[in-house]
């Protein structure tokens, strides 16, 4: 008698029950809708993450990712994974009240849903934002995604208690493997978000305007058609520096985000964040430990006994 | 032979999975039904492939096909670890397991409250533990014992809005009693909990009756005589009657009373896993177990000479048998004695129901004892029958069901067996 040996965890048991009834996780888009659910989208939207008295300093976390068809599988082996990345950080302690929003990105060049954004929770409604997204599939084979256009919205139609009380930017990763385009376009502003521009707004400055309030990663994952290709690293290097990830594994996914948050919040230093990955039984060390090796190392390189400024912006402390 | 029921008479690990698994696959079987316990069962079943499944709430039956599992009112079901098992049996080549699933609606849920107040006592027990496995399935029998009309029940998962309300009240008393409990929100559990009500046959009692009337039922029990909440050593015991109670209970029910054959599991080596006596523990026996590894809540497992005193009061607990099944055969090498009595005793009887104090003497008595060993037995199965006054009917040398030979008629396969 006497081991237990099987999961008790309740939002994996969900998963198992609704897989096992051999309904579709994405039940939306697999019963044939192409367009995209009211619950996510994100035209005159404002999507917000507020402290309360259950989750007094929330830490808004978004995740953002390509549907697009050179993605291949990959949005639906990440439909399956993030669930758990609410209970991996609760559990983990990384990161307080943590309050997570899931999206996902197509192409507005070609595709009938470019932008779906959920809203932030810190519960199982999660994942029902999950279940509506629309696999887009397509993508127009330019080896470009609309990727400033989440960047855009992010930047402007988002509000969150961490940033407006605190002055702490939320996290924000991205999982993809092509190029942005070059300018957020006004015309598809307008027609997706309802925003009326003058004039398109260059990625640059989108960039900039993003990552001032979210501490802004890009994942490439294998197994996605460009996965491994230099242009797409090299690209998202330029724009984000050390934060353009490579993740060997997908299954990895989870675990990569909760420790990049858990070095961001500076509740652990990788030994650390790996040592509890082991501990909690994770095979995912190896792909963490490879993809979060820069960022590891950099955070680490930053303690110092001479005087330094503590950077609020980013909870960073620099020389 | 009609039905049969399957009790471990030592303090559990003696291979009633494996027992079970080899009924199933020696004649038809309709259905495995649980009595007891929860999911901190472990029943080990071994197929001669090498494929392994630890069964903890599915029958250990579940690997011959057709062959169903019935959760009775007795089980405190955990749909969480449920639907964990159920995706294993499928890596494992069973695919349908949750369809040949039946659980009455009645039995009580464990939920993750339960289990984090379990830990959070267990822990603050210190060194005293009890060896619970941190499952919650005694602090849910205990909870359900308090409040019977607020216990939240398999049959409330049809229903969002009542479980809503259960699981809150729970989760506020649980907390008021022992702090912030580390266990998700109310409403990140429903979904799971609706989920498993969705997926899985929730049945009234009147179900097992026609099961029983219908073919062969083999009643599983989960962990052993010697641990039972009544019998065993206090405190060192489960929430849960590990005899043929329930058994008979379930039988009388369905009108069928005494229709059942009654096995009492035995290993050669006297094992325990958790605190409490083994008076007859030798940590010099070359023994490991790849099925028990050392846990948290556990500890290690312990290994002990074969301990005649302890099983004769099993037996005795259990209100006898009408035979014995002898595991593990394999493992008798020269090393491995025999304990017919105690420095302090040759005799142990049981007391009435729900004496706990008399059990905690008992205990208290145990933990002074020494054994007594005589020589090792040249027969194993003839100087167990001899000491218990019972005869083997099956004997095991391995982990499969090809491993078992009966002895005797009465667990002969009808000539019609179907292959394993």
């Amino acid at each position: 008698m006497g081991s237990g040996i099987w999961s008790t965890d309740v939002y994996d048991a969900a998963d198992r029950y609704r897989r096992s009834t051999g309904k579709s996780a994405f039940s939306y888009s697999d019963s044939g809708a192409r367009t995209v659910h009211p619950a996510l989208d994100p035209r005159d939207a404002t999507r917000e993450s507020r402290d309360s008295d259950e989750h007094p300093r929330s830490t808004p976390v978004a995740v953002l990712f390509d549907v697009t068809g050179s993605m291949r599988t990959v949005p639906r082996v990440l439909q399956t994974k993030l669930p758990q990345l609410l209970g991996l950080l609760q559990r983990q302690g990384y990161a307080s009240d943590p309050q997570i929003m899931f999206g996902a990105i197509g192409d507005a060049t070609c595709d009938r849903v470019p932008l779906q954004v959920g809203q932030f929770e810190s519960d199982n409604r999660m994942d029902d934002d999950l279940g509506r997204i629309v696999l887009e599939g397509g993508g127009g084979g330019q080896m470009s995604e609309s990727y400033e256009l989440a960047m855009y919205f992010m930047a402007r139609h988002t509000v969150t208690d961490n940033w407006e009380k605190r002055g702490r930017r939320g996290y924000l990763f991205i999982i993809g493997d092509e190029l942005a385009y070059q300018r957020v376009k006004a015309r598809e502003v307008a027609g997706l978000i309802g925003d009326d521009l003058s004039e398109d707004v260059p990625l640059r400055q989108v960039v900039d305007e993003v990552t001032r309030r979210w501490d802004t990663y890009y994942l490439l994952p294998a197994g996605s058609h460009y996965a491994g290709n230099a242009t797409v690293l090299d690209f998202w290097r330029d724009l984000l520096g050390q934060n353009a990830v490579v993740l060997d594994d997908l299954d990895a996914v989870c675990e990569t985000i909760a420790l990049t948050i858990g070095l961001g919040e500076q509740a652990i230093d990788l030994d650390e964040g790996l040592r509890d990955l082991d501990r909690a039984g994770s095979g995912a060390t190896g792909t963490v430990s490879k993809a979060l090796a820069r960022l590891g190392r950099d955070r680490r390189a930053e303690v110092s006994t001479l005087p330094a400024f503590r950077d609020t912006a980013s909870g960073v402390t620099r020389l | 032979m009609n039905h049969v029921a399957v009790v471990d008479l030592g303090y559990g690990d003696a291979g009633k999975g494996t027992v079970v698994d080899w009924l199933c696959a020696t004649r038809p079987v309709h259905t495995v039904v649980r009595f007891n316990g929860g999911a901190q069962a472990a029943h080990n079943v071994v197929l001669r492939d090498g494929r392994h499944h630890t069964f903890a709430q599915f029958g250990a039956g579940t690997f011959h096909p057709g062959v169903r599992t019935h959760l009775s009112r007795h089980v405190v079901v955990d749909p969480l670890a449920l639907a964990a098992e159920a995706d294993h049996l499928a890596t494992v080549g069973v695919s349908d397991a949750l369809d040949r699933l039946t659980v009455d609606g009645d039995a009580l849920l464990a939920t993750p409250y339960h289990r984090a107040a379990n830990r959070a006592r267990e822990i603050a027990r210190g060194a005293d533990r009890h060896g619970s496995c941190g499952l919650g399935v005694g602090e849910a029998v205990a909870y359900g014992l308090a409040h019977p009309d607020d216990a939240p029940r398999v049959a409330d998962c049809h229903s969002p809005a009542l479980l809503r309300r259960r699981l809150t009240t729970l989760r506020d008393r649980l907390t008021a009693e022992l702090g912030t409990l580390d266990a998700p929100p109310v409403e990140d559990c429903l979904p799971a909990f609706t989920g498993f009500a969705g997926r899985v046959a929730i049945v009234g009692g009147s179900w097992l009756a026609e099961a029983l009337r219908t073919g062969t039922c083999v009643f599983e029990g989960a962990q052993g005589v010697l641990l039972d909440e009544w019998h065993g050593f206090h405190p060192y015991t489960t929430w849960s009657t590990t005899t043929f109670a329930n058994v008979d209970s379930l039988l009388a029910e369905a009108g069928r009373s005494g229709d059942v054959t009654r096995i009492g599991v035995l290993r050669v080596v006297t094992t325990r896993h958790g605190h409490g006596p083994l008076v007859t523990e030798d940590p010099s026996l070359p023994f490991t177990d790849r099925h028990n590894a050392t846990n948290p809540w556990q500890g290690r497992f312990r290994f002990g000479h074969f301990d005649a005193v302890a099983h004769r009061y099993a037996l005795a607990a259990a209100g006898g048998v009408d035979g014995l099944a002898l595991t593990h055969l394999d493992l008798a090498g020269p090393d491995l004695r025999i304990c017919r009595r105690y420095d302090t005793t040759d005799r142990l009887t049981p007391g009435p129901p729900g004496d706990l104090d008399r059990q905690a003497a008992l205990t208290a008595r145990l933990l002074r004892s020494r054994p007594v060993y005589d020589d090792k037995p040249q027969d194993w199965p003839a100087a167990v029958r001899a000491e218990l006054g019972t005869p083997v009917v099956l004997t095991s040398h391995g982990p499969t069901a090809d491993d078992k030979t009966p002895c005797g008629p009465l667990l002969a396969p009808p000539t019609l067996a179907h292959a394993a």
